[in-house]
């Protein structure tokens, strides 16, 4: 299949540029997030770059195929990472009391990072024939869409990876919000989500995943522990004051005050070498890019594009929220990694992916 | 769209753009949700904003300040302390690199798995550690703390092993006080150890922290001020484990001030050698300046033991010891002088006019003398006695005599005015007084009268006559400059470390008494004899092509040990060339029997060593002292 010239012109350069800007920030974070004052690893940068090399191709390779068709198909890929999920769960290697990767060919790859993207198409699809069908969702409807959800989040939290499994949670909840449901359907939900969470309590959370909740409400009753790089977290994002400390200067990384300082708390060592100022920046670029997403979500061709725009544009703005807020020690620490900055070949291919997705909706925009 | 409007067709459908984007919006099957996505990215900024100004803008400095605190930690560089040289500046006290062991409280991560690993590691108490960090508890938490110092090659490696699940523990390379001598000299040179908890808390020691070392005993305490040196300080960066990462800034340590004593380690090897199993004292000192060349105590301890971190058991060990090592039996131990102290009585009753050279008395081997006969050593007795003889045969009863024309007072006068009585005012700490006693003293301390009796005790120096050997040798110095004596000092001079004298400690006098000049030439020649003439109670200790004079003392001791009289207390004292004397010397062997055969030879030994040349023991010197 080849792509129409015309369809290139279409391609969204300021979703592109937003992206590969805040790329190129995360890329410049990580030099100095993995670096000491004396020396440098440049593995991981190296590393990096082959994950966005091969998400370039991904986009390529997905920029191709009508979005159409790929949600069509996408149970197929759906099955392909949840049985690869499985596998990690029987083979995977552990890595901090966690069973997340499995190694193809030398390469760990983390498949729950790719549930995310294939479960928004997956969804949307569902939702949009169910659309077709009715304006408003009835409590029956939302009945297939859970269990297409439920299944990898159950394997997750297996794993366990409470913060990917959350994601896809809350990315179900709001796609059916999106789509428009009946009152009713919001009154079980609701239902179900004040018993849900206790139930979660009492049998589902590990003690160490009680232990982060019950740190963050109480930060000074764990000084050594996860309270104790909260602490440190938040020591090294305030030390940053209004200009932050300079680039490479950020002693409390460094200096391994910060745990996972290159994955789940690579904000930290951006606020406290650039400060408030540079945070602001930071933050309005990943806005703008959320905007953009939910831009193509608006001009979609279909009702379709709309949704898996919409999906998409949740799972990155949840990532972010979630994890920045972690930072500043207003959530808990979970484990979720920051899109385009976090250390991470999987998820940066994931998000990768989703940009993919995304100008593909936006090229056919016009299709007639 | 409302139900039942026409079908949607998402394939053919195309969402106009424009001015007809809100209409096609709301007749879409899809409800329009962007609006509430504009107002939760307006929150997300809104919340992130609001949160890192307090953060960064309002907590800034303060969080600043913290993660300052985080990383840089204040060390301190001990500075060496000064080295010790004898006259010829060969070393006797010098500081070696060690490694000691240390806490950072901060640092730990977990108290437990610290402190029970480092008590396994190092075989140490674990209420030790906590009485440690304890007596630190006044510092901040970035306070190293010591735990032992002067660590073994073989601990250090299981520490540094293990170090990954110790947080909080370091190794320092610090230097540490050496004594390459050992036991000799331990009297003089004293050691120096870990300051306490008490020393602390006195004003004098404000400047010290814990875990740092402070001079204890003789020349380390007497110059601990010139010794100690300045530390100096090093900022440096921890990572999370508390590891060093580099050095901010520094301040050099300034090293102590370095110490050259008037001790002659020679002379002070050849007595050490000579009293090696013994218990006594020797000290030699130049006569004309004070200067002390030798200094020795036996039994002695090893100061190294106390700069290495004495443990209790040591301590202990010490401290019960019945030979008392830590005393320093030439200041501090106070004996009956015996026939050492009828140089005195000789002194003063030639100057008070009370004999001559030629008065003489008849010695039958008894003295008789109220209801009891004060016997002389002699049984059989030395027949007519003038005083030259009296004190080249000692003959008791010719000083029993003397005596009581002196009576007591005079001889208290006599006594305290060549310094005897009181102390000598050499530079190291806890010196004694000792006794030389006086009617009024005896009212005063026991409320009774003197009896003439005791006088005759005192003249020939038994009974109630308590002189230590430094005030012996001093009253051989007063014979031997006729009149004058100095002030006994260890110390020469002090020098910077940049090699600058700082201070150099000037003779200095503590007695000069005008006595006639035919007394000192009676006396003299008495002294002379004793050593020189075949009838001389020294006579075994003469030394070749040198004149010696001296007096021996032998001085009943009624200690017992395991129900045992140990025997009597053997004294010499001594100077010599007698002609120009260079040395005096003043030796006591505890129980050691005659003065004439347990302590002679050691004033011999010091002569010898001095004035002829021996090569074996210059040998023997140049070997030790490697």
């Amino acid at each position: 299949m080849r792509v129409d010239k015309r369809k290139l012109y279409h391609l969204d350069w300021y979703l592109i540029i937003n992206g590969l800007a805040l790329f190129a920030i995360g890329l410049m974070n990580l030099i100095s997030a993995t670096s000491s004052f004396y020396s440098g690893s440049y593995s991981f940068i190296i590393k990096q770059l082959v994950a966005f090399c091969v998400g370039v191709i991904l986009i390529g390779v997905i920029i191709n195929v009508d979005y159409r068709s790929i949600a069509s198909r996408s149970h197929v890929v759906y099955f392909i990472v949840l049985a690869t999920v499985v596998l990690v769960l029987v083979w995977g290697m552990a890595a901090g009391g966690a069973r997340r990767w499995i190694s193809i060919f030398g390469i760990s790859l983390q498949p729950s990072e790719f549930i995310k993207p294939v479960l928004v198409l997956l969804l949307a699809g569902i939702l949009h024939e169910k659309k077709r069908e009715k304006a408003l969702l009835g409590p029956g409807d939302i009945v297939v869409p859970f269990v297409w959800t439920l299944l990898p989040f159950i394997l997750i939290l297996l794993q366990p990876d409470l913060g990917t499994g959350l994601i896809i949670l809350l990315v179900a909840l709001v796609m059916l919000w999106f789509v428009g449901m009946k009152k009713s359907t919001y009154a079980i939900l609701i239902a179900v989500g004040t018993f849900l969470p206790l139930i979660a309590w009492r049998f589902v959370l590990k003690p160490y995943q009680k232990q982060r909740i019950y740190t963050f409400l109480n930060i000074d009753a764990d000084p050594l522990g996860v309270g104790y790089h909260t602490k440190q977290a938040m020591i090294a994002v305030g030390s940053g004051k209004f200009f932050g400390k300079g680039y490479m200067q950020g002693t409390q990384h460094k200096l391994q005050f910060i745990p996972e300082h290159h994955t789940d708390f690579i904000y930290t060592v951006f606020a406290e070498e650039w400060g408030f100022f540079g945070s602001i920046i930071f933050f309005l670029l990943f806005i703008t890019f959320i905007r953009r997403c939910l831009r193509i979500s608006q001009d979609a061709y279909d009702d379709l594009g709309s949704i898996i725009a919409f999906g998409l544009a949740t799972i990155i703005f949840l990532q972010f929220a979630i994890n920045v807020l972690m930072a500043i020690h207003l959530a808990p620490v979970v484990g979720i990694p920051l899109p385009f900055i976090s250390y991470g070949g999987s998820s940066l291919i994931s998000v990768l992916v989703s940009v993919g997705l995304l100008l593909n909706i936006n090229m056919r925009r016009y299709m007639f | 769209m409302r139900k039942g409007d026409k079908p949607y067709n998402s394939r053919f459908y195309a969402r106009p753009r424009g001015a007809e984007y809100e209409k096609v919006m709301k007749d879409g099957s899809l409800p329009d949700k962007y609006r509430w996505c504009k107002w939760v990215l307006i929150l997300t900024m809104v919340i992130l904003s609001l949160r890192l100004w307090h953060l960064q803008i309002m907590q800034g400095n303060e969080m600043r300040r913290q993660s300052e605190m985080n990383r840089i930690r204040i060390k301190k560089i001990i500075a060496p302390r000064g080295v010790i040289y004898d006259r010829m500046g060969r070393v006797l006290a010098d500081t070696r690199p060690s490694f000691n062991l240390y806490i950072t409280p901060e640092d730990i991560k977990d108290f437990n798995q610290t402190v029970d690993g480092l008590a396994t590691l190092m075989g140490l108490d674990r209420e030790e550690i906590i009485d440690k960090l304890k007596a630190a508890s006044g510092f901040p938490s970035s306070f190293p703390v010591k735990i032992k110092s002067d660590i073994s090659m073989d601990e250090l490696a299981k520490v540094e092993a293990n170090r990954v699940y110790l947080p909080g523990a370091s190794i320092q390379i610090e230097p540490k006080r050496n004594y390459p001598h050992g036991t000799m000299m331990a009297h003089m040179l004293g050691y120096v150890s870990e300051i306490s908890n008490d020393e602390l808390k006195k004003k004098e020691y404000k400047a010290y922290s814990p875990g740092d070392y402070i001079g204890k005993y003789g020349l380390e305490k007497m110059y601990e001020s010139y010794l100690r040196g300045i530390d100096g300080e090093k900022r440096v960066e921890v990572d999370a484990m508390g590891r060093e990462v580099r050095t901010l800034d520094m301040k050099e340590p300034i090293a102590g001030n370095s110490m050259y004593l008037h001790v002659n380690l020679d002379v002070q090897m050849a007595i050490e050698k000579m009293l090696d199993g013994k218990r006594g004292g020797c000290i030699a000192l130049e006569p004309k300046t004070g200067a002390v060349v030798a200094l020795v105590s036996r039994p002695a301890f090893d100061p190294n033991t106390f700069a290495s971190g004495i443990t209790k058991e040591e301590w202990r060990a010490i401290t019960t010891d019945k030979a008392h090592p830590l005393q320093n039996r030439v200041i501090q131990g106070r004996y009956p002088p015996g026939s050492t102290f009828k140089v005195l009585t000789a002194l003063m009753a030639l100057q008070e006019g009370l004999i001559n050279e030629h008065t003489g008395f008849s010695c039958g081997g008894g003295f008789p003398f109220g209801n009891r006969v004060f016997k002389c050593w002699k049984k059989g007795g030395h027949g007519g006695v003038n005083v030259r003889r009296g004190i080249v045969e000692s003959c008791d009863v010719f000083f029993y005599n003397v005596g009581l024309k002196l009576g007591i007072d005079r001889i208290h006068k006599a006594g305290s005015s060549v310094g005897l009585g009181k102390p000598a005012g050499i530079d190291l700490p806890g010196e004694a007084s000792g006794l030389v006693p006086s009617s009024e003293w005896k009212k005063k301390t026991y409320g009774v009268p003197w009896y003439e009796g005791e006088t005759v005790s005192v003249a020939i120096g038994q009974g109630a006559v308590w002189l230590t050997p430094i005030q012996l040798v001093q009253l051989s110095s007063f014979v031997a400059n006729e009149g004058i004596t100095f002030k006994p000092q260890l110390v020469d001079k002090i020098l910077g470390p940049d090699g600058k004298t700082l201070k150099i400690f000037a003779p200095v006098v503590t007695v000069d008494m005008k006595l006639r000049k035919d007394v000192f030439r009676i006396v003299k020649e008495g002294m002379q004899g004793v050593v020189n003439e075949p009838n001389g109670t020294a006579y075994g200790s003469r030394v070749e092509n040198v004149h010696m004079s001296g007096k021996t003392g032998t001085a009943q001791s009624s200690t017992l040990e395991g129900g045992r009289n140990l025997g009597d207390h053997a004294w010499f004292i001594a100077f010599a060339p007698s002609e120009d004397p260079g040395i005096a010397v003043s030796v006591l062997i505890e129980h050691g029997g005659h003065g004439s055969s347990a302590s002679a030879p050691v004033a011999k030994a010091v002569a010898e060593t001095l004035f002829t040349v021996k090569p074996e023991i210059k040998e023997a010197s140049a070997g030790a002292s490697r």
